[in-house]
């Protein structure tokens, strides 16, 4: 696979929300408003990219054996001092994500990538990896918060966009609106593929 | 055998190695963290008591717990303008906490929401700033009222509440009435007129 | 005729008048005299309401199926029954536009989406209803316009709130006075005690329809007319709506009461509300419902337990739409288990 693939991939083609369908309580939990979804799309592609590289430096010395409680040890580093960072500098958004933050460190797209991939490249191709799915994984949460905070609340990065006259579909912000709106975009890429196919 | 304690060993490097980093961070963090909190308490105090002087709230205590706050209008703790306290109640699905600051006569002057995690669109109304304006309605309606005053329509009372919410808007009523009362009893009564604030 | 079914299906092979189109459209003309009743109770209003929720399916329904590329079969009627179904499950006074998206909803992400009529899981007019209920559950509580006739058995109610809200506040304030004594004014208790009281004794409103709620719900006694004869044409069978009515009936009985067991109310609680709309015409379903007699009783009783549930200990006064739909969810499963064993088959 070529190197520039290695970013790409994690776009669209390997979309870890959209087509691997991983890490989906966190992104049901907070693509409610713009806001959260850009905090917590860049908490995770710092996780993700940082864990990605440590693990696949450290990919030779690692037994087989133990390399899970490595790789947990590694990614709740880093999500602790995205929390701590977070809560020191970006109170309001702390407060916004709440549980969501710690939370990162059993999220099955990091865990996934450092078993499935950072484990067996070069450190290099992790980089990339990482960036690809951890841009991905925000890409997937800011389009549903879009759709959802401007559905659920008329607004849009918190200014009001759609006027006092518009009355907000209240379970577009509530997580029944999450699941609509990530099956029906799901469907739709679906579509767009098997059309593309034929 | 063997195997295992090199495994042991290197698991041991690996956490010994984050935890350091963790400490180090921490170092840098923890200030700032406990400015942050400073401050949002402080900004919550000083909504509370608007006339305050920000260094002159000091917190009154009963064994480890403070029960309330008393704020002055000078920096040297003189001129009392009232007090603050946080009202505890049972919402929809949180417990919601708020700040309430009453002046020496026991009317309410100022409040903010410290906490809630009601039902997003109904419960969370009691923190909706409608557009256009700068507090929230909902709990615009309690300044300048009185622990006997506040009871939402539903119970008889003066609070209008959040439509679809009424279990979010008694409580929040319900527990400050309940604070105000403590307060009261605490004091051993507000005073008749309110306490001249001298420039 | 395009409805020939010129396919070799299994046996048996009977001819018969019966058809999609010719049940849909009978299912249709037995939920008019309610409608009827819903004009004549709500006014204009609720014909200019019930009118757009069927447009809205209807054109709904077209315009999926031309996007799919499929036949366009609005005309078997089925859409139209979902139309009106969503209308009847409005309060009078929604704005006009909360019945044209509940009805879009309901066809396309209740039923197209699926694959079209036959392979729902779920009632699509009932998932309409709890969409919008989700959605703008200010516009779907308010029960403002009170019904031609007066009031709800002389309770003065500004409100015009259905019968089922108003005993839901009235326990509240009881139970809130239980709670934190004295908090309550006294004579907010006495009051609650009095609508209480009111309510239990308000058969003949509830039965006749002179009540505050949605459209189509509160005529009982135009609702029977319906059924009887969707029941005289065997479209619909008892078994759903006897087990229905009949657990709601024994647990309100059993469990309803403050004093006790088997002191509460159960003709209240199976008059009032949609419980009668609910049981006949939408639990019904032949889509959503079981095929088995045993599986029929099951579906039945279980939509009761989980009504009585919702409106004894749930936070909403209303729990039909919600049961239906819940039980929905288990009709491939009580179909598969309440399969009878085959002729001469052994039992494993």
């Amino acid at each position: 696979m070529s190197v520039g693939k290695e970013f790409t991939k994690g776009l669209y083609a390997e979309n870890p929300v959209f087509k691997q369908a991983l890490g989906l309580c966190p992104t049901l939990a907070v693509s409610n408003s713009v806001r959260n979804a850009v905090g917590m799309g860049l908490a995770m592609t710092f996780v993700l990219v940082l864990s990605n590289i440590i693990v696949s430096l450290i990919r030779r010395f690692v037994p087989r054996k133990i390399r899970i409680p490595i790789y947990i040890v590694v990614i709740a580093t880093f999500v602790t001092i995205v929390d701590l960072v977070m809560a020191g500098f970006a109170p309001d958004l702390h407060k916004a994500l709440g549980i969501f933050v710690p939370l990162i460190v059993v999220n099955c797209i990091i865990l996934g990538r450092a078993e499935a991939f950072a484990g067996r490249n070069s450190v290099f191709r992790s980089l990339l990896d990482g960036l690809g799915m951890g841009f991905g994984f925000s890409l997937a949460l800011f389009v549903l918060a879009f759709i959802r905070e401007i559905l659920g609340d008329g607004r849009l990065y918190g200014f009001p966009l759609l006027g006092p006259g518009f009355e907000p579909m209240l379970i577009m912000i509530l997580p029944p609106g999450a699941f609509l709106t990530i099956g029906l975009l799901m469907g739709l890429m679906n579509w767009l593929d098997k059309r593309r196919c034929s | 055998m063997k195997d295992v304690l090199r495994m042991a060993w290197i698991l041991g490097v690996v956490t010994v190695l984050a935890a350091a980093v963790l400490g180090a961070v921490n170092h840098v963090a923890k200030p700032r963290i406990e400015e942050q909190r400073r401050l949002a308490l402080e900004q919550a105090l000083l909504s509370a008591l608007p006339k305050a002087d920000p260094r002159a709230i000091v917190p009154v205590y009963e064994g480890d717990e403070i029960v309330y706050y008393k704020g002055y209008a000078q920096p040297d703790t003189t001129g009392l303008v009232g007090y603050a306290f946080v009202a505890r109640g049972a919402g929809y699905s949180s417990e919601i906490e708020t700040l309430v600051g009453v002046d020496t006569t026991g009317q309410i002057i100022g409040l903010k929401i410290l906490r809630e995690v009601e039902t997003p669109g109904l419960g969370t109304k009691i923190e909706e700033v409608r557009y256009g304006e700068k507090d929230p309605w909902f709990q615009r309606q309690f300044i300048g009222k009185r622990a006997r005053q506040l009871a939402v329509d539903k119970d008889g009372g003066e609070i209008v509440s959040v439509t679809g919410a009424t279990i979010s808007s008694r409580a929040v009523t319900n527990s400050i009435r309940k604070g105000l009362e403590e307060l009261e009893k605490r004091l051993g009564g507000f005073s008749k007129t309110a306490q001249q604030v001298s420039d | 005729m395009e409805d020939k079914l010129w396919k070799v299906s299994t046996s048996p092979h009977l001819s018969d008048r019966e058809s999609i189109p010719r049940i849909m459209w009978l299912v249709a003309a037995s939920l008019a005299p309610a409608g009827i009743g819903a004009v004549y109770f709500f006014g204009a209003r609720a014909a200019w309401t019930i009118f757009l929720a069927v447009a809205s399916a209807i054109a709904t329904e077209a315009a999926i199926q031309k996007l799919r590329g499929k036949p366009i079969t609005v005309h078997d009627g089925s859409a139209f029954v979902t139309g009106l179904l969503l209308a009847y499950n409005l309060p009078a006074e929604v704005p006009f536009w909360i019945p044209i998206i509940g009805s879009a909803f309901a066809i396309a992400l209740g039923k197209q989406i699926f694959g079209g009529l036959g392979y729902n899981p779920m009632n699509p007019a009932l998932l309409g209803r709890a969409f919008l209920l989700a959605s703008w559950p200010t516009h779907m509580t308010i029960f403002r316009t009170p019904p031609r006739g007066g009031t709800i058995s002389g309770i003065d109610v500004e409100t015009g709130a259905t019968p089922l809200n108003l005993l839901k506040q009235a326990q509240d304030v009881l139970h809130q006075a239980k709670v934190a004594p004295g908090e309550v004014p006294a004579q907010k208790i006495s009051e609650a005690m009095m609508h209480i009281s009111k309510l239990y004794e308000s058969y003949g409103n509830l039965f006749w329809g002179k009540v505050g709620g949605c459209l189509g719900e509160t005529s009982v006694f135009l609702l029977l007319i319906g059924a009887a004869f969707l029941l005289y044409k065997r479209y619909i069978d008892l078994r759903i709506p006897v087990g229905y009515i009949g657990s709601v009936a024994l647990l309100t009985w059993a469990f309803g009461g403050s004093e006790g067991l088997f002191t509460g109310n159960p003709l209240f609680h199976v008059l009032a509300g949609g419980l009668v709309l609910g049981a006949f015409f939408m639990a019904t379903d032949m889509v959503t419902s079981p095929i088995t007699p045993r599986g029929k009783w099951i579906f039945g009783i279980g939509c009761g337990v989980i009504t009585v549930i919702i409106r004894l200990i749930g936070g909403y006064p209303e729990g039909v739409s919600y049961s239906i739909l819940l039980m929905n969810l288990t009709v491939p499963l009580l179909d598969r288990y309440t399969k009878p064993a085959i002729f001469g088959a052994r039992k494993r």
